[in-house]
């Protein structure tokens, strides 16, 4: 079926602007692959050479077990969902979908057949015979989709298909999306920009930043096990956590000393890497849900405990989030709405060390996870 | 004092029809004056016919009999015709293929386009003619090439502005949706495009239908006469002027073009309408 091989492939742009180095990637038959990371790292150019609409500079491309990377896009047995849907103004809602089928010469009968099956999975039969101009925005969104869909593609890529839409509908889309893939039972490629869509509804993860794939992993490993302090950051809101600590050996394990405070690593997570790390500085990663302020916990973590002073609360609904003040270092934590602490207030807080990651400070490649 | 808005419009709309009514009285003149006696237009040219100087549809016999009038539309049409749909096409691929394509020559063949509708007509005209007899142009199939030359400037000007406005994304949709890109042009640049053909269509038709001095200098006139030709020579080649025929032609050179209008107005608001709000 429709496996995608991406065999050391980079891109150059005319000028000599390199955007995409080396990039290597395996995507399975029937799988939902999102494509994340910040603005103009690359995405858009990854899909659009898959898509055929953009030269491979290098590298090999692979859909199946055919290299295609000088068949055109219409051979390559794709379908596309632009960010901007790229809608034919000119043409119905119905036109716009039998468009690809009436090109390759489909029995009328069997293209109504498939577009009024497409319409319905997408809830547009009654708007069938709207020109795209007199749609909303979620309509043109599904409509372009149904688009995509009465082809049976073997791939599916998606270009940020909701980042046009209000929060309400985009929550209510990805459920959509996931359940259609499902049924679909194809390939899946989703470019965003937005992790938490990422995270909701990828199979697997591709992280980007600069052009470089910084992680290829599933959502859970991502956020458990990061590569780099690229991925930490990026992947999990609000935000991990960061502290420039010393690590330090003492006794038999070791210890990181950070404002004169003196964290012990955990005997289960001591391994033979940090022994080049011995004096050294670190990065510390914790994720702000790993940041406690329940008394009962505070006292039974004592070794971990720091003290810190609350700037700002935001009460969320079902947690808070506090920013403390620890030293040099402002840091999150996400904690139960019952939390008793207030702006001002100088509080004890325990990290849970089981859930710490320490990265190199000079490559930001992770040490320990 | 304050005037209502009703007194207001019914004022606006009394000024507007008398504005009208000047606008269109020399139709009307010409129209009326196609039907008098020779001697009666000259002598009382805005006096309606009377049963004393009807003359029936004498004025256009001349004109067919003597002037070769029927001809003369047919060659004009045929050249306007012909003309206009080379423009319409070739212009517009040409204007979609330089926009979309980004290379330096398209960038040259742009500007060389633009810069030709600043060269006055009066500047080319005798080489021009010249140039067109030794290249046997002098046919109305040949003056076609030449109007395609005067009218690529405006028209690919015009087209490349609005391909401009196509998002590519469409096009690269239609290429994903399995066309070449000669049906891509086809399928779906040209459709979404079509305010564009009948606002080019208008200007070139009005210019070319109306032209005299391309066809006069270049066509060959013993054999292919348009329609202002033979008004020329109406007035001038035999010592007499003759007012009725010439009358006559014009009612022939006008009606195509008002029909042309009065059919397309539909069209020109609408296009005039979506260049304005883009969506
Ligand atoms: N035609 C081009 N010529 C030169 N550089 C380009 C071209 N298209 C894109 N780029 C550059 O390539 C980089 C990656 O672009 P790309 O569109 O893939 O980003 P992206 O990850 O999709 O970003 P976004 O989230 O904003 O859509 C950008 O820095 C951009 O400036
Ligand atoms: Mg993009």
């Amino acid at each position: 079926m429709a496996s995608i091989t991406i065999n050391h492939i980079s891109k150059i742009y005319p000028g000599n602007i390199s955007v995409i180095e080396d990039c290597n990637l395996e995507i399975t038959d029937k799988e939902f692959i999102v494509l994340v990371g910040p603005s103009g790292c690359g995405k858009s150019t990854i899909l659009r050479m898959i898509a055929g609409l953009e030269d491979i500079s290098s590298g090999e491309l692979y859909i199946g077990d055919r290299l295609v990377n000088d068949v055109p896009p219409k051979d390559r047995n794709i379908a596309m969902v632009f960010q901007s849907y790229a809608l034919y103004p000119h043409k119905t809602v119905y036109k716009n979908m039998a468009f690809s089928l009436e090109i390759a010469k489909t029995p009328k009968e069997e293209i109504d057949v498939r577009v009024r099956e497409a319409a319905k999975v997408l809830d547009i039969e009654h708007l069938l015979n709207r020109k795209p101009k007199a749609l909303s925005g979620g309509q043109r969104q599904r409509v372009a989709l149904g688009r995509a869909m009465v082809r049976n593609p073997a791939v599916f890529l998606l270009d940020e298909p909701l980042s046009n839409l209000d929060a309400k509908l985009r929550a209510s889309m990805r459920t959509e999306l996931i359940k259609l893939h499902k049924q679909l039972g194809t390939t899946f490629v989703y470019v965003t920009h937005d992790q938490t869509e990422a995270m909701t509804m990828g199979d697997r993860i591709v992280v980007l930043n600069a052009g470089l794939v910084q992680q290829v992993d599933t959502p859970q490993k991502l956020y458990d096990c990061p590569n780099n302090v690229f991925v930490a950051g990026f992947i999990g809101s609000p935000q991990m956590n960061f502290i420039d600590a010393t690590l330090k050996k003492d006794g038999g394990g070791y210890v990181l000393g950070i404002n004169g405070d003196s964290l012990r690593i955990p005997a289960d997570k001591v391994m033979d890497a940090l022994a080049q790390y011995d004096g050294r500085s670190v990065k510390l990663g914790i994720r702000p849900e790993n940041i406690n302020d329940d008394a009962d916990y505070v006292a039974a973590h004592s070794d971990s405990a720091i003290s810190a002073v609350v700037e700002v609360s935001e009460l969320m609904g079902s947690e808070v989030y506090l920013y403390l003040r620890y030293g040099d270092n402002m840091l999150t934590a996400r904690v139960a709405p019952t939390t008793k602490s207030k702006i001002g207030d100088n509080i004890k807080v325990s990290l849970d060390m089981n859930k710490l990651h320490l990265f190199d400070i000079e490559s930001g490649d992770v040490i320990l996870n | 004092m304050k005037i209502g808005k009703k007194t207001g419009r019914g004022i606006a709309s009394i000024l507007l029809g008398i504005f009208s009514l000047i606008y269109v009285s020399p139709l009307f003149i010409i129209l009326f004056n196609s039907f008098k006696s020779q001697t009666n237009i000259s002598n009382e040219p805005f006096k309606l016919p009377s049963a004393a100087t009807w003359v029936g549809a004498a004025n256009y016999r001349a004109g067919i009999n003597d002037y070769g009038l029927l001809s003369g539309v047919g060659w004009t049409l045929l050249i306007t015709i012909g003309s206009v749909a080379a423009i319409l096409l070739l212009c517009s691929m040409f204007a979609w293929f330089i926009t979309r394509v980004n290379a330096i020559y398209s960038k040259i063949l742009y500007v060389l386009c633009v810069f030709s509708m600043v060269v006055p007509f009066q500047m080319v005209m005798y080489t021009l003619s010249q140039t067109a007899d030794a290249l046997r142009l002098n046919t109305p199939w040949g003056i076609i090439i030449v109007y395609l030359g005067f009218g690529a400037g405006l028209a690919v000007f015009m087209f490349s502005g609005f391909v401009k406005g196509i998002p590519l994304e469409i096009e690269e949709a239609a290429m994903i949706d399995g066309c070449t890109p000669v049906r891509t042009f086809f399928k779906v640049v040209l459709p979404i495009m079509q305010p564009t053909y009948i606002t080019v269509g208008i200007l070139q038709t009005m210019w070319i239908w109306n032209d005299f001095l391309l066809p006069y200098l270049v066509l060959d006139r013993n054999k292919y006469n348009t329609i202002s030709m033979l008004i020329q020579y109406m007035r001038g080649s035999f010592g007499v002027v003759h007012m009725g025929a010439i009358m006559a032609s014009l009612v022939l050179a006008v009606i195509p073009v008002v029909i042309l209008y009065l059919s397309a107005q539909k069209y020109i608001i609408e296009g005039v309408a979506a260049g304005a709000v883009k969506g």
